[in-house]
C-alpha cells in the first residue's frame, strides 16, 4: 500500500507526483452579515462557479453541564452555506464562504474562520442590529475585516457617518459602501479586507523581526 | 459485535439506496460513515477548503469501492475543496471529512492539509490582492 503524499513530506520536488494534478494552496475570505443582506449575492458576482451550497452539521454545545456525564450538553443542526471561487493562478485558489444567517452558530464560524485571510461584513442599513454578531465574533477572533454597506438601489455615502455612529464600531474599522451585484464592487470590497490584511501581517511581522534578539530566529 | 452490526446496518440501508440513484438524502449521515462523527485525525477538523485529489491507485481501484466513497474517487480526478464535494455529491460536509480520511489512509485520495500560518503570509496576500486587482469590472462572456 503506497501511502498518500502531502505538501509537507515531499521533499524530492522535481520527482513526478503521484497523483496527476498538484491541487492549488487553497486561501478563504468570510463573507459575513445578517439574513438576506447580500451574502449570496455577493459571492456570485465574482466566483467563477456558479454559489454551491453545503449542508454542514454543527455542533452547539449548550451553556451548563450535563450532571450525569459531565461533558456540556451538544445540539446538532444541520445549517446551509453557500460559496464560491476564484482561482488567482494554478497554484492558489481563493474561496469565498459565506456565514449562515443565524447569528448563534458558534462553531459553523470557527470552523469557516480559522485560517481565514479576512472578513467582509455587509450591512442592509435598514436592519443595522443584524451585524452586531458579526463584528463581534471577528473582533473577538481577531479576523481583520471591513464592514460594507451593501447600497442596493439609490443609497449614497452620504450618511456614512451616521452609520458608523449608529454602528458604533471602532474608528479603525474601515467602513466601505458597494454593490453586491456589482463584480468591480465587489471585487474592491474584498480588495479592502486584503489591504488591511496585508497591513496587519506586515505590522506583526515587523514586531517579530524588532523583538528576535539578533534576528536569527525564525 | 458492534461493529459488524453497523457494518450490517450500513449496508442494508445504503445497497437499495444507491440503486434508486440520485438520492442520497435518503440515508442517514451516520450510516455512511458507519456511525463515526470525527475522523482518525484527534486534532482539530480539517479545514473545508483543504484540497483533495485521487491517487493513481485509487482511480485505478474505484471499482472495488461502494457508493460514497466511489463517487469521491470519481469526483476528486480534478483537485477540489472539501466543500466541493459536499456540495456536488449532496453530502454532509462532516461525512466528506470522514470519508476523506478512510481514503487517504488507503491510498486513494490525497488530502493536503496546508499550514494555516499561510493567512499570515505577506507573499501569499500580496499574491491575492494582484490576483483580485486584475478581475475586470464585468465578466467576459464565455460562448
Amino acid at each position: 500500500m503506497t501511502p498518500s503524499v502531502t505538501p509537507s513530506e515531499t521533499p524530492a520536488r522535481g520527482r513526478a507526483q503521484q497523483t496527476a494534478t498538484r491541487p492549488p494552496l487553497p486561501v478563504k475570505m468570510v463573507i459575513a452579515g445578517g439574513f438576506g443582506v447580500g451574502k449570496t449575492t455577493t459571492v456570485g458576482s465574482i466566483s467563477e462557479i456558479a454559489p454551491l451550497t453545503t449542508e454542514a452539521a454543527i455542533t452547539e454545545v449548550a451553556a451548563g453541564v450535563d450532571d450525569l456525564s459531565h461533558t456540556p450538553r451538544k445540539t446538532t443542526t444541520t445549517v446551509a452555506m453557500d460559496f464560491g471561487c476564484i482561482t488567482i493562478d494554478p497554484t492558489l485558489k481563493l474561496y469565498l464562504f459565506g456565514t449562515p444567517g443565524q447569528e448563534r452558530f458558534g462553531f459553523m464560524w470557527d470552523d469557516l474562520v480559522e485560517g481565514a485571510l479576512g472578513g467582509l461584513v455587509i450591512v442592509d442599513t435598514r436592519r443595522l442590529d443584524d451585524c452586531y454578531a458579526a463584528v463581534d465574533y471577528f473582533e473577538h477572533r481577531q479576523v481583520p475585516f471591513v464592514v460594507a454597506i451593501n447600497t442596493f438601489d439609490g443609497q449614497t455615502e452620504d450618511n456614512l457617518d451616521e452609520v458608523r455612529w449608529a454602528l458604533d464600531i471602532a474608528d479603525q474599522i474601515p467602513l466601505i459602501t458597494f454593490d453586491a451585484r456589482e463584480r468591480g464592487s465587489v471585487r474592491d470590497a474584498l480588495l479592502a479586507v486584503l489591504e488591511l490584511a496585508l497591513e496587519r501581517a506586515d505590522s506583526a511581522s515587523r514586531r517579530q523581526a524588532a523583538a528576535a534578539p539578533g534576528g536569527a530566529g525564525s | 459485535m458492534a461493529d459488524a452490526d453497523t457494518q450490517a446496518d450500513e449496508d442494508a440501508v445504503t445497497g437499495p439506496a444507491a440503486e434508486q440513484g440520485g438520492r442520497p438524502s435518503a440515508v442517514r449521515p451516520f450510516l455512511v460513515t458507519a456511525g463515526r462523527v470525527a475522523g482518525i485525525r484527534s486534532s482539530p477538523q480539517i479545514p473545508l477548503e483543504t484540497q483533495v485529489v485521487s491517487t493513481a491507485a485509487g482511480i485505478e481501484g474505484m471499482e472495488q469501492l461502494a457508493f460514497e466513497r466511489r463517487d469521491i474517487v470519481a469526483l476528486c480526478r480534478r483537485p477540489q475543496s472539501l466543500a466541493e464535494v459536499a456540495a456536488r455529491l449532496r453530502l454532509h460536509l462532516n461525512v466528506v471529512r470522514v470519508l476523506a480520511e478512510d481514503l487517504e489512509s488507503t491510498g486513494a485520495l490525497s488530502v493536503h492539509v496546508t499550514n494555516p500560518e499561510a493567512a499570515q503570509d505577506l507573499s501569499i496576500l500580496r499574491r491575492v490582492i494582484d490576483g483580485l486587482r486584475a478581475i475586470p469590472d464585468v465578466r467576459e462572456t464565455t460562448p
